[in-house]
């Protein structure tokens, strides 16, 4: 009877610990408006849905994946069923980039939507009294992201945070 | 008789296939008498030019060709060529001060370059979200706080999967797919999903942009 009511309460908690969380996501993902803007200029605003769906299926497969990290080991997994291991890097190492690189894209993105959405940019832009080269700016920002994030990883800066 | 009352309704934002662009593609019209109003609604407003006819050189035809895919009209044009077309007609205009017209190449809205482009996006979208929660997962240590609510309320370690974390994964779901309001293409609400909502905003504050450089730039196609 105890055993039940605090498996009920596990599973109350963690249920609107999941919507608070979707909350979260979802608000960041409206307020900063980056899949508008990705529709818009590419002009496929009719496929609206699609991106949508795309969203929902990456936060709940991406949550799913790192919830229960310890199940998802696809590559040992797939190493056990005796793939060689030749293959099996090459394969992983293509994922890798590929998710890298899109996921790279967003993060990007959503960073300078924040920084635009913050009127950041604007303002910048009207205190040094910019007329031409906001090209260049948003150039050396991109460069600046470059460079920082292999910084980052060169010195493993992560490390020095506890 | 004295010529009855010309109504116009400008509309915001209109994309043209034809080259040459009529008074009705831009708005709508109404007139009591049905001799003005077929020919209000046949007025040429505006013709846009293809590349070819301004070729004067590779960087220049380039600049035209930018500028040439849109144009933004003022009402007080309108109303002067509705004014030239019809003599002493009154010309009421209900709608929009500015339209921007946008002139679309017809196989702009299908081929093999849409798709990769619609692909592009969706992946990004996919893997993109699926990065950020998984960053906001390892922000928050989420296996710890699991670990330690399983502690509290059940006095052990968790094992094995746990209760909580099922219930968490299904949580985030239906708290995504309840915002979004869809799930697989089928709409659980008649709503407007909030994407389309924020895209329509988005879209109205492009074409005030657009409205409002044309003015300062002095490009705007006024009355004379």
């Amino acid at each position: 009877m105890l055993l039940s009511l605090r498996y009920l309460l596990l599973i109350i908690c963690g249920a609107s610990f999941g919507l608070l969380a979707a909350a979260g996501v979802f608000t960041v993902l409206v307020a900063v408006g980056l899949i508008p803007r990705f529709a818009g200029k590419t002009h496929t605003a009719k496929k609206v849905m699609l991106y949508e769906e795309m969203v929902i299926a990456g936060t709940v497969i991406g949550g799913l994946v790192s919830v229960f990290e310890r199940y998802c080991h696809i590559g040992d997994w797939l190493l056990q069923q005796g793939l060689p291991h030749r293959l099996l890097q090459m394969a992983g190492n293509a994922f890798l980039v590929i998710f890298g690189i899109l996921a790279g894209m967003f993060i990007g993105c959503l960073a300078l939507a924040i920084a635009e959405m913050l009127d950041s940019v604007p303002i910048f832009a009207r205190r040094v009294g910019f007329r031409h080269g906001l090209g260049i700016a948003i150039s050396a920002m991109a460069a600046g992201k470059l460079v920082g994030s292999l910084f980052y990883f060169a010195v493993q800066l992560h490390e020095v945070i506890p | 008789m004295a010529e009855p009352i010309c109504y116009i309704k400008l509309n915001r934002n209109v994309e043209v296939r034809e080259q040459e662009v009529r008074l009705q593609d831009v708005g709508r019209v109404r007139c009591a008498d049905t001799v003005v109003a077929a020919k209000v609604k046949n007025i040429r407003v505006h013709h846009f030019k293809k590349n070819e006819e301004n070729k004067t050189g590779r960087k220049e035809s380039r600049k035209e060709k930018f500028e040439e895919k849109r144009c933004v009209i003022s009402v007080l044009k309108i109303i002067e060529l509705i004014e030239e077309a019809v003599p002493g007609v009154t010309v009421e205009s209900l709608g929009e001060n500015d339209v921007l017209i946008e002139w679309v190449d017809v196989d702009r809205h299908k081929g093999f370059k849409q798709g990769i482009k619609i692909f592009l996006v969706a992946v990004i979208s996919f893997f993109g979200t699926a990065f950020t929660i998984m960053a906001y997962h390892n922000d928050i240590g989420i296996a710890d706080v699991f670990a330690q609510i399983h502690r509290i309320v059940m006095g052990e370690e968790p094992q094995g999967v746990s209760v909580l974390e099922a219930a968490y994964s299904v949580g985030l779901a239906l708290g995504i797919i309840l915002f979004f309001n869809h799930v697989g293409g089928r709409r659980l609400t008649k709503d407007p999903t909030p994407i389309e909502v924020e895209m329509r905003v988005y879209e109205t504050d492009v074409n005030n942009a657009l409205i409002e450089t044309a003015e300062r730039e002095g490009r705007t196609i006024d009355a004379s």
